[in-house]
This record gives structure tokens, sequence and C-alpha cells, in this order.
């Protein structure tokens, strides 16, 4: 109740009098504690012990006798610094990359003139509408000609470019005043600096959005590290766990399992814990107040 | 001290001696190879896979191969045809058995026949190693496309405590339907409107649920699909109606089977909690039973309505097209070593999967485990009963134009009659490229 009170005194004058604000706000807790179950059962069935059987394996009240032998099981089946470490280099790696090209491609979609502009776009665009299970043939292929095959170089390398982050860019770069430009242009700035210290700085909540879901969907990403990768050494952390969970026959243990995730989610739990006030505030607000 | 470094010394020269004459003979070094393998079973197998890989490096120094592991049986298949078109394939994979005729289609296989020729020996005596029922999924056109590594049927596994309890006689399985409806009925326990204990447990999701309805048709007459010809299915039929509709009923009209699409671990758990008194499962799954139950079960043929079938279930060793020769023999060399009766043999005794090689219950180790684990048995004898497993043009997009029909029947969304009359038209469709270059292709 102090908590709710407490976040209640953020809001305006204004509406802690009306009803409605009220209502919503209870509606957001709601959903936030539906939410909240699958993290909590995850908690307790990574704790659970395993003499507790597997009729309390879908209880949410904690196990009396907890035990960190799940962690311990999971950590043994798996290399998971290894893998911690491989999907650590493939999202900073693409991020990186990305960072570039939709700064450029972004800038160049906002502020500069060129033939088929608008058609290049809206092709850009089109990229979203593609499911990426469609593109694994041609993409695995082009990976190998680049002798990539069985690297994470070669994981990375569709990513490079994005659609939704040029878009993203774009859509930031345009709110920029052309007024600042202009003057940083009579101060004789070149193209790169106006990019560097006019629309970089004054983007950088969109820069963090996009920093947000790329990695946020590399880290989770299956499928393509599957098709492309052979070396056990060279596993990110989503195929390495599923070595245990995906079985057809046969069932599951489900207490390393909840540990195992447990382990690869925690990295970024931890990050949006700490990060964030700043994550939210980066989608709603623009560079301009 | 001086002896010691002339010794020394020779050793050294001897040694580099050595070395240099094996030179030639090793400047190739083992030729490296990639063998891809799903895990059907237990997170535990990807360790054993990884022993059993070991063995064959040390006891084959020409030849290194890397255990792969590539994801569940259906991304097992996209794995290895992304290989194939990026010019990478690896070396062998284990195969779901019944993606053969597909890949075969598709020109993704290597004919085994002229490595068979290679060793001298002759593709009947080469088959004749493996149960007659596993033929049929690895021989395409008279032509051998794939070795069985491990196979299963499905059981019908029943907890013999909570059968005693309601008084019946475990030791005297149903053999029929009819019994069968009789027994969940007596299984399952309800308190006012609420089910405490549900009869029977079937499992339904994709890949799962196709194998099942393959095996109730079968116990009902019918056939599925055509056996002889990869363009056609027999969904809309009284066979599969019948089957469907009984499944239906177990759920909808004995309320003895729970409403929904329950997934494969799921039925093994509830079965091994003991909310489910009976199961329709893989023999694959008979070591976690094995291990976990914490009652007497006992594991029975699955019971027929108009005569006793199943499916066979797993997976073959294959070769890709596209292979370089030297890995190409490297892939054959591994395969016959996995295939042969002592890996067979221990890979059976490992997961619970019956061992293809006919030879394997001879070696001492299975006779010895068969007289502790008499359960083991019964997918063996099930074998005289077996048949192929459903193999089409496209296997999986005309599998789940059935599975995804029967999921709305389970989930109360819609009749037997229609769903099946849905599923042969989307099948149909699925089909008809194959067709139109077949059957359909008229002078």
């Amino acid at each position: 109740m102090k908590l709710i009170d407490a976040l209640w005194k953020d809001a305006p004058l204004a509406t802690r009098r009306e009803i409605t604000p009220k209502l919503g706000f209870l509606l957001t807790a709601l959903l936030a504690l539906v939410w909240l179950i699958p993290f909590l059962w995850m908690g307790v069935a990574t704790l659970r012990p395993a003499s507790d059987g597997i009729n309390l394996m879908a209880e949410l009240m904690p196990s009396l006798k907890p035990t960190l032998d799940n962690i311990r099981d999971a950590w043994e089946i798996g290399d998971f610094p290894r893998y911690f470490l491989n999907t650590t280099i493939i999202c900073t790696g693409i991020l990186l990359v990305q960072f570039v090209t939709i700064t450029l491609a972004g800038f160049a979609f906002a502020r500069l003139d060129f033939a088929g502009k608008t058609l290049i776009f809206y092709l850009f665009l089109m990229q979203l509408m593609l499911v990426p299970v469609l593109l694994i043939v041609p993409n695995l292929r082009i990976v190998a000609q680049f002798g990539l095959y069985d690297t994470l170089a070669g994981v990375m390398m569709p990513f490079f470019a994005s659609a939704f982050g040029t878009f993203l860019m774009r859509q930031a770069f345009e709110a920029i005043p052309t007024e600042l430009e202009d003057a940083a242009l009579i101060d004789g700035a070149s193209l790169f600096q106006r990019i560097r210290h006019i629309y970089v700085p004054l983007s950088l909540p969109s820069f963090s959005a996009f920093a947000i879901i790329s990695v946020t969907s590399h880290w989770n990403d299956f499928l393509w590290p599957l098709m492309v990768i052979n070396s056990p050494d060279k596993r990110p952390l989503t195929v390495g766990l599923s070595v245990f969970t995906a079985t057809a026959e046969g069932t599951q243990a489900w207490g390393t399992i909840a540990a195992g995730t447990l382990m690869v989610i925690a990295p970024l739990l931890i990050t949006f814990l700490i990060f964030q006030k700043r994550f939210i505030s980066s989608f709603v607000t623009s560079g301009i107040k | 001290m001086l002896f010691t470094r002339r010794l020394m010394l020779g050793l050294a020269m001897a040694g580099s001696m050595a070395g240099a004459l094996a030179v030639p003979a090793m400047a190739e070094g083992p030729t490296e190879i990639d063998l891809f393998f799903p895990v059907p079973v237990d997170g535990k197998l990807a360790r054993d896979m990884g022993t059993l890989i070991k063995e064959f490096n040390e006891t084959h120094p020409a030849v290194k191969a890397t255990a792969v592991y590539t994801g569940s049986y259906d991304d097992t298949l996209i794995k290895t045809r992304a290989s194939i078109k990026a010019g990478k394939p690896p070396a062998a994979v284990i195969m779901s058995a019944n993606f053969l005729l597909d890949m075969q289609i598709e020109n993704e296989l290597t004919n085994l026949d002229p490595l068979i020729a290679a060793d001298g020996t002759t593709k009947d005596q080469f088959l004749g190693q493996f149960f007659p029922a596993l033929q049929g999924n690895a021989v395409i056109n008279r032509s051998v496309y794939g070795v069985p590594f491990h196979n299963s049927t499905p059981l019908l596994y029943i907890n013999a405590d909570k059968a005693k309890e309601a008084g019946l006689d475990p030791n005297n399985p149903p053999q029929t339907w009819a019994e069968l409806t009789d027994w969940a009925k007596k299984l399952t326990k309800r308190e006012g409107d609420k089910v405490t204990q549900w009869g029977i447990a079937i499992p339904c999701a994709y890949d799962y649920c196709g194998w099942m309805m393959e095996t109730l048709t079968m116990t009902n007459g019918g056939r599925y699909y055509n056996e002889e010809f990869g363009g056609e299915v027999y969904y809309d039929t009284p066979s599969m109606l019948g089957a469907l509709t009984w499944w239906n009923d177990l759920v909808y009209k004995h309320k003895v089977h729970a409403p929904g699409a329950t997934p494969g671990p799921a039925v093994s758990t509830s079965f091994i909690s003991g909310n489910a008194a009976m199961m329709m499962l893989s023999t694959g799954s008979l070591t976690y039973v094995r291990d976990n139950a914490k009652f007497a079960y006992k594991v029975a043929f699955i019971p027929r309505n108009v005569r006793n079938a199943v499916p066979i279930g797993g997976a073959s060793l294959i070769v890709p097209a596209g292979l370089e020769a030297d890995k190409q023999k490297a892939a054959w060399t591994l395969i016959k070593w996995m295939t042969s009766p002592e890996k067979s043999a221990w890979w059976s005794r490992a997961t619970g999967y019956f061992a293809p090689n006919m030879a394997a219950y001879k070696t001492p180790e299975m006779v010895d485990f068969l007289n502790k684990n008499p359960d083991a048995k019964t997918a063996v004898e099930q074998l005289d009963v077996a048949k192929p497993w459903f193999a089409t043009y496209k296997t999986v997009p005309v599998r789940k134009n059935l599975e995804d029909e029967v999921m709305l029947v389970l989930n109360g969304k819609k009749q037997p009659k229609e769903a099946l009359a849905a599923a042969q038209k989307a099948a149909d469709e699925t089909l008809k490229p194959y067709n139109a270059e077949t059957s359909l292709k008229l002078p």
C-alpha cells in the first residue's frame, strides 16, 4: 500500500482527484501482477527440491526446504559461462554495427534528397512484413559464401542493417528543427560533424529505445543461431538451454528447466530493473521538449 | 646421468624417425565430419550422444566426428535442408524416419546402395540385420536411403496400483477399444464435477498428434496414407472418422480424458504424478517412466477396434546429397558403427527406444537387461504388427493439416466429421504440386 501511495504521489495534481485514472492505475497494477506470475513460478520452481515430486511442480507456494540443486544441475549440463559470452558477443556486435548503419540510413531518409527516396524507403519498410523463417535459406547461403558458416560473425551478419531502426531514426531526426543544423552549417560544420554533434545527441532516447529492442530480440533468438552454428563451443544461450528443454518424447525436469531459464533471462531482467525509468521515458519523450 | 641423456636422445631420435615415417600417411589428418542429432527424449541423452561419439573418435583415428545438437525432429529437418542449400551439408543426420521420402523426392539424400555394394554385401544381407517392420521407411523405390538407428512404437502404459484399486487386473490389460473405454471409466475419479484422476491421457502436439492419429486409425483397420505413393493421404475415411470420434468421445462423452490437446511431456508428467491412470505414449519414454514412477506400472499393446497394428516411430541415419567422397566414406563408417549390435543395444538401454538391429538382442548385456526389465520386451513383441510411419511429399505440412483439425476437435471447437473433411481438403491442396508432376501428368 505504501508503494502505491508513493507511486500515486508522482501523478499530476489534477488527476489525483478524478476516478478514471485511479481505475486505470488499478488495471495496470492487475496486469502487472498477471505478468509477474510466470516469473514468480520460475523462482519457486528453481528452488524446489526434486523430492517434492512432480505433483507440486505447478504450485506457486514456495517449498519449505529450498535448494540450489537445480541451479547446480543446469550449470553443469551446459557450458553456461561460454554461452553467456557468445550471446553477449552476438548482441553487442549486432548493436554496434546497427548504430552506425541506422544513423546514416536514418539521416539519409530524413534529410537528404535523392532520386527514388520514397520508393527505397518503402522497400526498406517492406522488410518488416517478412517472416524471418522465410529468409533462413537465402541468408544461410550468403553467410556460407562469405565463409562465415559456423561463426559468430555469421550469426550477426543478417542483422547489421535494421529496417525498424532506420525507420525509428528517420522519425527522430525529422523531429529535430532544421534551424539547429543551419546554425552548425554557418559555423562551418561538415556533414558528419552535424550528425555527430547535433542529430545523435538529440536522439539519444531513440537510440536507447532501439538498443533495448535489438538486444532483447537477439538475446532470445533461437532458430537462426541454431541454423548457423555447429560447434558446441559457439552456441549462444538459447541453443544451449534448449538441449535440455526441447524434448518430444519422455519428459522434462521442470526444476532444471526453470533454473536454466532463470539464468538465461537474469542479465536482461537485472538490466531492465536498473534502467527501468530511463527505458520507459525513452519511449514516451521525443528529443525536443 | 649421461647414460639417461643418451637414452633420452636415442628415444627422441627414434620418436622423430617414427614421426617422419608416419607423416606421409597422416598428412591428410583425420577426415572431419559433422553428425546432426535431435534430442527426442531427454537432455541427458545429449551427454550420452557425446559419450558415444567420443568412443567412436578414439577407436577410429582416421575420422574426427562432431555431434551437433539440432533441436527437435522438425528443427533438424529445417537445419539439414538449409545447410544442404547453403552448400555445407553435414556428413550424417539422425533424421525422423518419416522424412526420408520427402527428402528423397527433393533429391536431398545420398542413395546408399553403392556404399553397401562397395562393402561386398548385398542389399538383402544389409537390410536383413534390421526388423522387417523398419524397412518400409528406409527403402524407397527398392534403394536404401536410411539406416534405422533408434525406433519406437506407441504403447499403452498402465498404473498397476490404481488398476488394482479399481478392481481391475493389471496382468490382463485391455485389448480392445471397448475394454479400454471401460477401464478408463473405472479409473476416472470425480469429486462432484471436478475430476481428480483421469482414466487415460493421449498426447496431441505437433509431431506426436499425427503419430497418435495414425496409431488409432491403424487399429481401426485404416491406412492413413498410401504406402506405395507419396501423393495421397486418407483423412476423410470411415477408419479415421471412427478413430477421431472415439478419441473425441473419451473427452466429451465419457469424460475420462482431459479436454484440450496435451503435449507429450505433459502426458508423461501427469501419468508419473498419478493424475492420469493410463497413457498412450512412445516406448522412447520407457526409461523415464522406469526411473521416475513411484508405483508398479505395466506396459501393453495398443488396444484394437478392428485389428492390432501400430506405426513405427523414431529415426534413421541418413547421408545428405552433395558430399565429397571422403566425407561420404567417413560418414558410412560412422553409421555402420552406430548401428552395430553392441552400440544399438547400448543406446537402446540408455533411451528406452528399441534397437533396430535384431542381433542387438543376442548380446549378453541385452539378454541380461531384458531379464531384469521384462517391460522392455513389449515394444519388440509389438513389432510383429508394426507398419511403416506415414511418409508423403511434404510430410510435415501434410501432417499439420490433420493435426490442426484434431486439436480443434479436442478443444471442443469442431466435430470429427467436418474436421476430417477440412483436413483432407487442406492436405490435397498441399499435395497438389506433386500429383501434378506424377499421377496427374498425363500423356
